[in-house]
């Protein structure tokens, strides 16, 4: 059975089943949602459960679409984008349980998150240059729709600055799509071929890194062209917020790697130092911003600069490794950082988003003392944050742990970067304090803790945050699998 | 069965099952407490038999994770499950009646796992992962009762010092592993300046974690949780952290990194003993005192004798332990320990008294107690290793302010009245704290066989116990008869002040950071507006452009219209409203899809 083609189709399937039952019934809508997003999780375990070879790539399916110019279907996993397909479809059931409440339009928003989820699985499972570049794209207009129709008071700029900058962002993408399918002989789309082959050199492998460093620096994203991020979080609505940032930032990172890093190996290395610098200075710019903030959300969503810029750091420090087992390290701790950041920022997104709906507030400001009328959120946003700042035992250690080492192995200075943990511990303690220590306004007096519907969407993953934490090796043997055998 | 397992999995199998089960939360903490100390104790026969127990976990590739009993590895589980076993007896007393015993016997349960682990960690990971872990039990629990005032900001401090050290940790942790290859205890040393750097990140981390000069502040103020809390934080946990850490690793110190740890040390001895003498509450002048003795206990490792870093560290866990302890039931009975509160509070309870007097006399290094026989050791060590003229003249002086400020101490309990309410849980709490005055009093006779177990010779050097009576009584002497603001003299207000230098860490380090991050946020703001104003300058670009082309793109805009509907008259002419015809259409369109779709599931393979 073609799993990876059903996994992926399974969610479309889902959107027109909610589409043939007419733009009415929320409660229809949102059971097709969950049913269809849980059954697509279980293709991700099934794929999970096959697993991934030592070298190249597995579970591959294709057929000839179109086959004049060299395209065609073709998905499959290696041990980079496995763990990354398996966190889409978990999130994207836990933030269709978690939306279960919006009754507004609810067929449209459920299609739009199904077919976003089909997008963000076929991004990560592509293996067709033009295939990526569809579901890519798919994506943001999915995003845009979200944003725009489900956001907060000042959606629609949002909406659009996000739209038109991950655009704008991503037309030099398709530049160096076609660069590298120019380049290749016979000319194909095959990503498998131009991973193993990299059919440019020279200048023109420079200017190609370029183009897709744009696109993938804007997605990811790095300083200076983040600043679409806080916006388009801040107005989200909270299952947005959670595929924005618990899926679709990987886009950037994971196509830094796909793309960038694999299929122009040589100019990567000789831009390596710069994009090392990029990564240590966008870490610390994102840590040091999100100290700054009052707004929870915003809080959070810097805190996704800082940890995405610790990606962006082992990236390059794989580009610039000397041996193998440095580059494994780097790349270990690369993509085991976008699987914690994915657990980790979406229960705190979810937290904030929960936080939101009973005080109609973010500000740290209006808080105080809520741990002592919602223990429940309190302690599950304490462990959260804890993660966040990188505590032992939680999700984001192992990880970091992992590109810190690389990074003083191969680039000493650059471990400056390690600073960023002991700034993120300050700020989530301070937001910790203000928001649930202390004393506690009448006002919140009557809060209620969390009920069934969010302890389901957000209890996986602390549980997930947790079991990385304690035993990472269970996601990084697949991981490793790739990444040691990967050549560049 | 492996006896590692035990030593970490009791008492965490405890903070596991007490939020699970909610009744009598104190029977599992003490239940897993007692567990890993007979897993010590089991791991210490197994030494003693020649069979050094090892537990290797899959951690991450190529690093495993590894706890391993060695005698100093054993017999520092031993420590820590001893004092946390009494010191949890005590809290029995201590929080009767709280309403949320749960979350703290949970808490303290995981912080005893936490340090087992710290301890017996026999690779960099495991020691780095169980340094941060006690570093969070502590916030949780200096933090326990969150919703008094200032209780989060001391929790907040106490975090944050300790963490940004920590860099230092993480930072040597990664210099070894790249340089030997591997993550395990103890490490190969390094050489040439990554070996004196290394040395130096070592300290920095153990200077966080035990308070040493200038991080010394967030100790004192560390006071906001539960006093079974600061008994074990300042005895076997957090704070003793630093100092073992430096203790293993001893022999990876080059001789330039040991001179700084033992000038660190020398100068927080004397520095936090003077904080000590200028306090006027119980508590902030133990907190005090606990930096002073862990900078002798750096004195002795920079003097090259981790042995009696280590006899000390042993006599101090129980010594310090009972003072707090014995502090707790003063401040039960008094309603707090300001010293305005406990005029005469020892002659009200004389015999918690007798045991914080013969802790405190141990403290001060009066024999036959504890602390003689290991302060005299430190003071041998000082006086007998490299930088004798440096070291030992300061650890001198710390033993001088050692004996002043417990008779300040003890003088205040003892003279002077003031109003008594009534203990509750008296008995839990006495049977701990007698169990922990014992050992600080009869520590001493264990002295020998532990530095054999320990396998090193202990220092000895002419004139050091002469020394260090003669320090210890003039101390005592001085702090019993001349008021501490005299003796302190003109160093009275920087004494007070914690001699923060000019502002201390805040002013240096947190504000800084506060405005380099309000500097980035206004330079985001910056950004968005920058960004919306290219967003409006394109807008205003296409409108100019639309009025230059108005005509020409309106015709071509019309000449499209006209052809979409000469189209779309066509199309009608295909929708005669014909039900039959318009069935075959969407029918003859579904056979092209499908036929698509057959074709596509043909190619595929």
């Amino acid at each position: 059975m073609p799993i990876v083609t059903v996994t992926l189709f399974t969610p479309l399937l889902g959107a027109l089943l909610v589409l043939s039952g007419g733009l009415h019934s929320a409660r229809r809508a949102h059971g097709i949602g969950i049913a269809t997003t849980a059954v697509t999780l279980l293709g991700a375990l099934a794929m999970w459960a096959r697993g991934v070879g030592p070298s190249g790539f597995s579970q591959v399916e294709q057929f000839a679409w179109i086959p004049s110019i060299g395209a065609a279907y073709r998905v499959g996993v290696d041990g980079i984008s496995l763990p990354l397909v398996l966190l889409t479809a978990l999130l994207f059931l836990l933030a269709a349980v978690y939306s279960a409440r919006i009754r507004e339009r609810a067929p449209a928003y459920v299609i739009l998150m199904l077919l976003l989820e089909t997008a963000s699985i076929g991004t990560f499972t592509a293996l067709d240059g033009l295939l990526f570049y569809v579901f890519f794209e798919v994506s943001l207009v999915s995003m845009y729709f979200m944003i725009a129709g489900w956001g907060h008071e000042d959606r629609q700029r949002a909406a659009l600055m996000f739209f038109l900058y991950t655009l704008l962002g991503s037309l030099p993408l398709l530049l160096a799509i076609l660069g590298l399918y120019l380049g290749s002989s016979p000319h194909t789309f095959d990503m498998r071929v131009w991973i193993a082959h990299p059919p440019l050199s020279g200048t023109a492998a420079t200017l190609a890194l370029i183009a897709m460093l744009v696109t993938f620096a804007v997605k990811i994203p790095i300083f200076p062209v983040h600043t679409w991020l806080p916006a388009a979080h801040v107005e989200a609505p909270t299952a947005g917020s959670v595929i924005l940032a618990g899926v679709m930032l990987k886009f950037g990172t994971y196509g830094l790697v796909r793309f960038a890093l694999q299929m122009t190996p040589e100019a990567f290395r000789a831009a390596g130092v710069v994009i090392l610098i990029l990564g240590v200075v966008s870490a610390l710019y994102g840590a040091f911003a999100a100290l700054a903030q009052t707004d929870l959300k915003r809080l959070v969503a810097y805190t996704s600069v800082n940890h995405m810029g610790y990606v962006v750091v082992a990236v390059a420090v794989a580009a610039l490794a000397s041996g193998p087992a440095v580059r494994a390290l780097a790349l270990d701790g690369a993509v085991l950082q976008m699987v914690s950041h994915g657990l980790v920022t979406g229960a705190l997104f979810l937290l904030v988003g929960m936080i939101q709906d009973r005080a109609h507030t973010r500000e740290t400001a209006a808080f105080g003392g809520l741990l002592q009328v919602v223990p429940g959120l309190g302690w599950a946003f304490v462990l959260a944050a804890f993660a966040s700042l990188g505590l032992p035992g939680l999700a984001h250690f192992p990880a970091e742990f992992q590109i810190f080492l690389a990074t003083l192995r191969v680039s000493p200075p650059a471990v400056v970067v390690v600073i960023g943990i002991v700034v993120t511990a300050a700020l989530y303690l301070r937001a910790i304090g203000r928001t649930f220590f202390g004393e506690l306004p009448a006002r919140w007096a009557a809060m209620a803790d969390l009920n069934l519907r969010e302890w389901l969407a957000v209890a996986p993953l602390l549980v997930l945050t947790v079991v990385v934490g304690v035993a990472p090796f269970w996601v990084l043997d697949v991981i490793h699998t790739t990444t040691a055998w990967l050549h560049l | 069965m492996n006896p590692i397992v035990p030593a970490v999995l009791g008492p965490l199998a405890a903070a596991v099952a007490i939020p699970l089960l909610r009744r009598a939360p104190a029977a599992p903490a003490l239940l897993g407490a007692i567990v890993a100390l007979a897993a010590g104790g089991a791991l210490a026969v197994g030494i003693a038999h020649g069979t050094r127990a090892e537990l290797l976990l899959p951690g991450l590739p190529g690093l495993p994770l590894r706890l391993i009993a060695t005698p100093l590895t054993a017999l520092l589980s031993l420590v820590v499950a001893g004092v946390g076993t009494l010191v949890l007896i005590y809290a029995v007393g201590y929080m009767k009646g709280d309403p949320e015993r749960v979350r703290f016997f949970a808490t303290m349960s995981f912080f005893i796992a936490a340090m087992q682990a710290l301890v017996l960690a026999g690779d960099w990971i495991s020691l780095l992962a169980a340094w941060e872990l006690i570093g969070l039990s502590s916030y949780l629990l200096i933090g326990f009762w969150h919703a008094r005032p200032g209780v989060g900001a001391a929790a907040l401090r106490a975090f944050l010092y300790t963490r940004s050290a920590d860099l230092g940790l993480y930072t040597a942790a990664f210099l070894f592993i790249a340089h030997t290859g591997t993550g395990v205890l103890p490490s190969a040393p390094l050489s040439g300046p990554a070996a004196t750097l290394a040395g130096l990140l070592l300290l920095l981390a153990a200077m966080g974690k035990s308070a040493q000069t200038p991080l010394q502040d967030w100790l004192q103020r560390a006071m906001a949780g539960p006093t079974p809390v600061s008994a074990l934080l300042h005895s076997a946990t957090l704070v003793a952290a630093g100092a073992i850490l430096l203790i293993r690793a001893e022999p990876l110190l080059t001789p330039g990194a040991r001179l700084a740890v033992g000038v660190v040390g020398g100068v927080t001895t004397v520095v936090a003993g003077l904080i000590a003498l200028g306090e006027r509450d119980l508590k902030r002048l133990l907190a005090a005192s606990t930096s002073s003795q862990y900078g002798l206990m750096l004195v002795a490792v920079g003097a090259g004798a981790p042995l009696a870093a280590l006899l000390h560290l042993i006599a101090h866990a129980a010594i310090k332990s009972s003072l707090f302890l014995g502090a707790g039931v003063f401040q039960h009975a008094r309603g707090g320990t300001g010293f305005a509160r406990l005029r005469g509070a020892g002659r009200a309870h004389p015999r918690v008294f007798l045991g914080f007097t013969v802790a405190g006399l141990a403290l001060a290094g009066v024999p036959p107690l504890s602390g003689f026989f290991t302060k005299d050791a430190v003071i041998a060590a000082a006086l007998a290793g490299r930088h004798a003229p440096l070291l030992a003249p300061l650890a001198l002086a710390g033993t001088l302010l050692t004996g002043a400020y417990v008779a300040r101490a003890l003088r205040l309990l003892w003279r002077g009245a003031g109003e008594e309410h009534r203990v509750p849980g008296l008995g839990w709490m006495g049977a701990g704290f007698a169990g922990l005055a014992v050992a600080a009093a009869g520590l001493g006779a264990a002295v020998g066989p532990i530095a054999a177990w320990a396998g090193g010779p202990l220092p000895v050097a002419s004139g050091a116990g002469v020394f260090g009576l003669a320090a210890a009584f003039a101390g005592l002497a001085l702090g019993w008869f001349v008021p501490g603001a005299r003796l302190l003299g003109p160093l009275r207000r920087a004494a007070e002040g914690g001699f923060a230098l000019a502002g201390g860490l805040d002013f240096w380090v947190a504000r800084p950071a506060l405005a380099l991050a309000r500097g980035c946020d206004r330079l985001e703001q910056a950004l968005y507006a920058g960004v919306l104003g290219i967003g409006r300058l394109g807008l205003t670009l296409a409108r100019s452009v639309r009025r230059g082309d108005e005509r020409g793109i309106d015709g071509l805009i019309f000449a499209l219209a006209r052809g979409a509907r000469t189209l779309g008259s066509r199309a009608r002419a295909l929708q005669t409203g014909l039900v039959h015809r318009e069935l075959a259409l969407a029918a003859a369109g579904a056979a092209v899809l499908l036929a698509a779709l057959a074709v596509g599931l043909a190619g595929f393979r």
